[in-house]
């Protein structure tokens, strides 16, 4: 046999031994479980963190029932939790129905300062608690970091930490009512609805007025800034001082989940405030439909939002939510 | 065998200057294929608000021969943001292009849009008539 010949065969047979070699199977090998306490956490919530909304976490710990049994869990938090911020004391568990039941595990949480506490009171060695977060005022624009921290009887002690998440600096407001006759002025700068007489002490601050006109047939349910033209504020008095040109531009299909919890995964957050382009739309948005909405400009510039139709009647009212976003904190 | 040489030699050659030869799909500034067609009008029209919904009150009528599109829309139609569609016949363009939100408010005004044939040779300017209901 040739040399070169030699050398051919010897380099095909090293390649085959090698795809051989490279394509052996790793075996398998189950992990060991942790023997001392460990601890895990999820966030619960999607979508933008409002000031006075809840972020929702849901937070595990576990230790092996012979080591012992949990005694404590606590979340700290960057900012305190305004007021309505808890730890569960039920770990919850999913039943057969995908219902989830709770099982008390320690006493009620204990708010004190930053820190959210449960003892525990039960022989537990295993529990999955979930945090309710309301984002304080002071967080507003700002980052949050919680830290959840569990111990057991056995002095272990374990911490997880989750965040920094942004708190948008936008403002929420749900389920506002109004009627054509006792609850028309909305004040977007006070984001509160006002009667004839309120909206008369509060003239600076009243932005546009609720009215159901059942004719024409495609007026219906309309936001009508005080000072659009007469014909879209057909027998409207309104209130000395009370003449604002806010702009509105109509939406339809925006059903942003913290304004209308329906559908999953949309959300209007301050970075569409900021690109909205409401420049050359009117002052008038007629004929509204339940789950529609319009997005609205105030006179002075200062603060933009989304007005969603949460639902409609035809009795003349309606129920709003409003996200508003102040351009000056930009 | 020089012969047979030389035959292959020039079918080779044929072949070769026909494929370059063969003339390019002819394509406008556009780069939108010009083809035979000689048709050119709108066959439907639709105008639609800043919400996507639209605000027509009924049908818009279409007359091809006057070249007009009469469209009444709905009271309260901020004509300033409204989207305007047309429906043209097949490989015809229209000029200008509609690029977004168009103002339609200056009713004395009625704005107009060219449709351009398939060949490119028929140009044939519509004027969109619009009234509020």
């Amino acid at each position: 046999m040739s040399r070169k010949k030699i050398i051919n065969y010897s380099y095909l047979l090293s390649a085959l031994l090698l795809i051989l070699v490279a394509c052996k199977k790793d075996e398998y090998t189950i992990p060991s479980p942790k023997s001392e306490l460990s601890n895990d956490a999820i966030k619960r919530t999607l979508g933008p963190n409002i000031v006075g909304d809840t972020i929702q976490f849901a937070y595990a710990m576990a230790l092996p029932p012979a080591k012992g049994k949990l005694v404590s869990a606590q979340v700290e938090a960057t900012f305190a939790g305004a007021t309505g911020t808890y730890l569960e004391n039920k770990s919850y568990y999913t039943k057969a129905n995908g219902q989830d039941t709770g099982v008390l595990v320690g006493q009620a949480s204990v708010n004190s300062g930053a820190v959210t506490k449960v003892t525990f009171n039960r022989d537990t060695s295993a529990a999955t608690l979930r945090f309710f977060y309301i984002t304080p005022e002071e967080a507003r624009g700002k980052t949050v970091t919680f830290t959840f921290s569990a111990t057991s009887s056995d002095g272990g002690n374990v911490s997880y930490k989750m965040g920094p998440y942004n708190v948008a600096k936008m403002s929420l407001v749900r389920n506002l009512a109004v009627n054509n006759a006792t609850a028309n002025f909305i004040s977007i700068a006070d984001m509160k609805v006002y009667n004839a007489a309120a909206a008369a002490t509060n003239a600076a601050n009243i932005d546009l007025v609720y009215l159901y006109r059942a004719a024409p047939a495609t007026f219906l349910h309309a936001l009508v800034s005080p000072a659009a033209d007469a014909q879209y504020l057909p027998a409207v008095t309104l209130p000395a001082g009370v003449n604002k040109s806010t702009k509105l531009m109509k939406v339809f299909n925006l059903q942003d989940y913290n304004l209308a919890y329906t559908q999953f995964g949309i959300y209007i957050d301050d970075l569409d405030f900021q690109q909205i382009n409401l420049s050359a739309a009117p002052n008038f948005a007629i004929n509204l439909k339940a789950e529609a909405g319009a997005w609205a400009e105030t006179a002075d510039g200062r603060y933009r939002a989304y007005i969603y139709m949460n639902s409609v009647n035809t009795n003349g009212s309606a129920v709003i939510s409003i996200k508003r976003y102040d351009m000056q904190s930009k | 065998m020089a012969k047979y040489f030389k035959i292959a030699f020039s079918l080779l050659l044929l072949t070769t200057a026909f494929i370059a030869c063969r003339k390019d799909a002819p394509v406008d500034e556009d780069g939108l294929l010009i083809t035979d067609r000689r048709e050119c009008y709108v066959s439907n029209f639709e105008l639609l608000g800043t919400d996507f919904v639209t605000v027509r009150s009924k049908a818009a009528v279409i007359d091809t021969t006057a070249q007009t599109i009469n469209v009444e829309v709905l009271f309260g139609t901020d004509l300033k943001n409204v989207y305007p569609q047309f429906s043209l016949a097949t490989d015809c363009k229209l000029d200008p292009k509609i690029t977004g939100k168009t103002d339609f408010s200056d009713l004395a005004n009625p704005k107009t849009y060219t449709v351009v044939s398939g060949n490119r040779q028929i140009k044939k300017p519509y004027k969109v008539i619009i009234k509020f209901q």
